[in-house]
């Protein structure tokens, strides 16, 4: 709980906060009562929410207001939940995004062939190297 | 510079988008289906504004004018659920 602001000028000083547990991809954290996942979580050090579903690149909250979606999450087994608009409760499991499989390429075998003369070409050649 | 995200969703940079707009001299809708901008789990909401104003910095277009990019219902992304109302009956 080192990156929270204790004690803020106008909003006041944190203190005597209930603490609530919570586990994010199996490991268990704590945040206050109030917080939301994004908060909580930042609060422990934990940056990355998710993974972007195509090129893997990690994710976390954006504009922290529930318009860009950038932290969804799945939270007791509903996907594509906010984790910035989302209060934390007692043992919810919370689970990031990761990388989705291509659906024009679910292998990831290079590219894929565009006409039906480039993939007879390429089964040709596979058949040559089998033999 | 050049490598900064426009849109987070379907992670396109200015660099695409310029590329695109440059290349093809296209509309806001041509620039989006091109490069995916505005086609994400947002919908565009975040980056929309940015895309329309990359293309009228290099094609002069006014994103009023032409084609503009669509906004569609619903404006949000929101679960079938609850649009079938599961949790209001």
């Amino acid at each position: 709980m080192t990156k929270r602001i204790i004690d803020h000028p106008v909003l006041g000083t944190i203190e005597n906060e209930r603490t609530v547990t919570f586990t994010f991809d199996g490991k268990t954290y704590e945040g206050y009562e109030r917080d939301t996942i994004a908060s909580a979580l930042l609060a422990n050090d934990v940056r990355t929410i998710r993974r972007h579903e195509a090129t893997g690149n990690p994710r976390s909250i954006y504009c922290n207001i529930g318009h860009c979606f950038e932290c969804r999450c799945t939270v007791n087994d509903v996907s594509n939940i906010r984790a910035c608009l989302t209060l934390i409760e007692e043992n919810m499991v919370v689970k990031s995004g990761d990388v989705q499989p291509d659906p024009l390429n679910p292998n990831n075998e290079g590219p894929l062939p565009r006409t039906y003369e480039e993939y007879a070409e390429r089964k040709a050649g596979d058949t040559d190297e089998n033999a | 510079m050049k490598d900064v995200i426009i849109c987070r969703c379907e992670e396109v940079s200015l660099t695409d988008l310029e590329d695109a707009a440059k290349k093809y001299n296209c509309s806001a809708r041509e620039l989006k289906l091109r490069t995916r901008a505005g086609m994400g789990f947002c919908g565009g909401r975040t980056c929309r504004p940015a895309v329309d104003k990359v293309l009228t910095s290099i094609t002069g277009e006014d994103p009023t004018n032409n084609i503009p990019l669509k906004v569609a219902p619903p404006v949000r992304p929101l679960s079938l659920s609850d649009l079938g109302g599961v949790n209001h009956d």
